[in-house]
């Protein structure tokens, strides 16, 4: 028997652009790497001491400062939860026009698109030193910058999801006479949800991560603290703060997962 | 006069492709009409033109002595109920809802943004449910039902709409036999029992000799039959789908090179 093996294409060979996308992102990658500075013996060199730094993690915890850890910890679960609320209260009409078959008019869905990609293309971090400076120290700040890029991204994953629901549905409403704004909420917005709900954890994730490193630029949050005992090698702190974030987003994730599984399983049932 | 009249459509898709050529049909109130031909001669594009799906690009259509334009689209259809062949409904909302989107029409955006609807309008949703059996699925989910189940509920949703006419556009053609029989029975009720013309696009002649009023046959884009279903012979069966059977040779061999 004869055991030669082929791709399964027309002439047995695998297809140019299978190739091509191996050996093109492999050819960049080298030539890209030297003036990164991608340097084997720098990173080689440098894990004694990273365990030396590791190693100083491994002290008692500063017990006085649980309180204090508690407070900034719940500062920083209000900044995401407050800040990820209003993002999805603004988010909703401007990913309805920024959807290409569900906004009013071409230029409407245009202008919102390139609305949300401004407002995407700076991180949390600056968007925050903007408001900082704008409105002092403090969360409200950090609330603000958080919720603009989120509504940057929560708009554009809303819209995405949007138009790539079932145009069966939409054909169906638009059959009895109803307005575009009607078909939108009950075609095209129940049918999203489970693609919205997705996003929504994510993006809830993603958020409870950004608002704790946004103390580094006083806006509130963990951040502060934890980017002051770095400074300090206060260590006794460093750990508490870096496990207790870990818990915190760990147990997000184990929330998201069982909300996730209801809603898609439709216990949640939208009428 | 006539319920519908069709004056000289004609229907071309942005493509060049002409789907319906110089079509005038006169259609009488509270009749059952099967419309019939191969696939493509374009049963489902005068359907969807009557209620502008897709609108006509030349001639005129009338229904109820209104004509229809760009201007009445909405107006003309909150009149006409259809039903689809993949049943359209939204499988996320219950059955309560989707047949409550018929009523849509009739409500302003602000009821609609919060879901609410009033008292009459849930009672037309349950006379309509009743009409078609499922009032005990009110409140499940669409897509928990079979796909006879769901018909329904897209006829349902038509009757909501209290309806003058109901287009259905191969509404049997993703169901078996039984439900599609069931379908059609219902449809012929309706027609039969409130008076609502109803227009059916289907394949299968026995059924329209079965339960229609009058079959039309399209050909191409053009009306190639137009009687009473006895007149539907075995040979004016051949002229709507063809004379002879053709056989259809594969002419494509798969090359395999490394064979």
């Amino acid at each position: 028997m004869n055991m030669s093996w082929y791709w399964p294409t027309p002439n047995g060979k695998p297809p140019l652009i299978a190739v091509l996308s191996v050996i093109v992102p492999l050819a960049v990658l080298l030539l890209t790497a030297s003036t990164v500075d991608m340097s084997y013996n720098k990173i080689f060199y440098a894990i004694p001491r990273m365990l030396d730094f590791t190693k100083n993690l491994w002290v008692m915890p500063d017990w006085h400062y649980v309180p204090q850890l508690a407070k900034k910890m719940l500062e920083t679960v209000e900044m995401t939860l407050l800040a990820t609320a209003l993002a999805i209260l603004l988010s909703m009409p401007l990913g309805v026009l920024a959807a290409k078959n569900a906004s009013p008019h071409p230029i409407i869905f245009r202008i919102t698109r390139d609305l949300l990609s401004f407002i995407r293309a700076l991180p949390e971090l600056v968007w925050a030193l903007v408001f900082v400076s704008a409105l002092g120290l403090g969360p409200l700040p950090g609330i603000m910058a958080l919720s603009l890029v989120t509504v940057g991204f929560m708009g554009k994953f809303i819209a995405e999801s949007i138009e790539v629901v079932d145009a069966k549905a939409i054909e169906g409403l638009e059959s009895t006479g109803c307005t575009k704004f009607q078909s939108i909420l009950y075609a095209m917005l129940p049918q999203a949800v489970p693609d919205f709900i997705g996003s929504l954890l994510y993006i809830l994730d993603h958020n409870l991560r950004a608002a704790s490193i946004l103390g580094l630029v006083g806006a509130g949050g963990i951040g502060y603290d934890m980017v002051m005992s770095m400074r300090l090698f206060n260590y006794e702190r460093i750990g508490m703060i870096a496990l207790s974030i870990y818990a915190l987003v760990t147990l997000l994730d184990r929330l998201s997962d069982v909300f996730r599984q209801k809603a898609l399983g439709g216990i949640l049932n939208v009428h | 006069m006539a319920y519908i009249s069709l004056t000289a459509v004609h229907k071309t898709y942005p493509n060049g492709y002409c789907a319906l050529k110089n079509i005038t049909l006169d259609i009488e109130a509270g009749q059952f009409i099967a419309v019939l031909g191969p696939s493509g001669a374009g049963k489902s594009t005068l359907l969807r033109a009557m209620n502008a799906l897709d609108p006509a690009t030349q001639g005129e259509i009338s229904i109820d002595g209104v004509v229809l334009s760009k201007k009445n689209y909405r107006q003309m259809r909150a009149h006409i109920g259809m039903v689809f062949q993949q049943f359209n409904l939204v499988d996320r909302l219950n059955v309560m809802t989707n047949v409550l989107v018929g009523r849509l029409a009739e409500r302003g955006w602000l009821n609609s943004l919060f879901y609410l609807f009033p008292k009459t309008d849930y009672q037309i949703a349950e006379a309509a449910l009743r009409e078609v059996d499922l009032l005990d699925k009110a409140w499940s989910r669409a897509d928990k039902l079979s796909g006879g189940q769901q018909q329904r509920v897209g006829i349902a949703r038509a009757l909501a709409q209290q309806p003058k006419m109901i287009l259905a556009d191969e509404p049997i053609a993703s169901l078996d036999p039984k439900a599609s029989e069931e379908v059609l029975k219902l449809l012929r009720k309706i027609c039969s029992e409130k008076g609502i013309t109803v227009i059916v696009n289907l394949h299968q002649v026995e059924y329209a000799k079965q339960f229609a009023d009058r079959v039309i046959a399209l050909k191409a884009g053009q009306v190639v039959f137009d009687d009473h279903p006895d007149q539907l012979t075995q040979a004016r069966q051949a002229d709507i789908y063809g004379t002879t059977i053709e056989e259809t040779t594969n002419e494509y061999e798969l090359v395999l090179a490394h064979t």
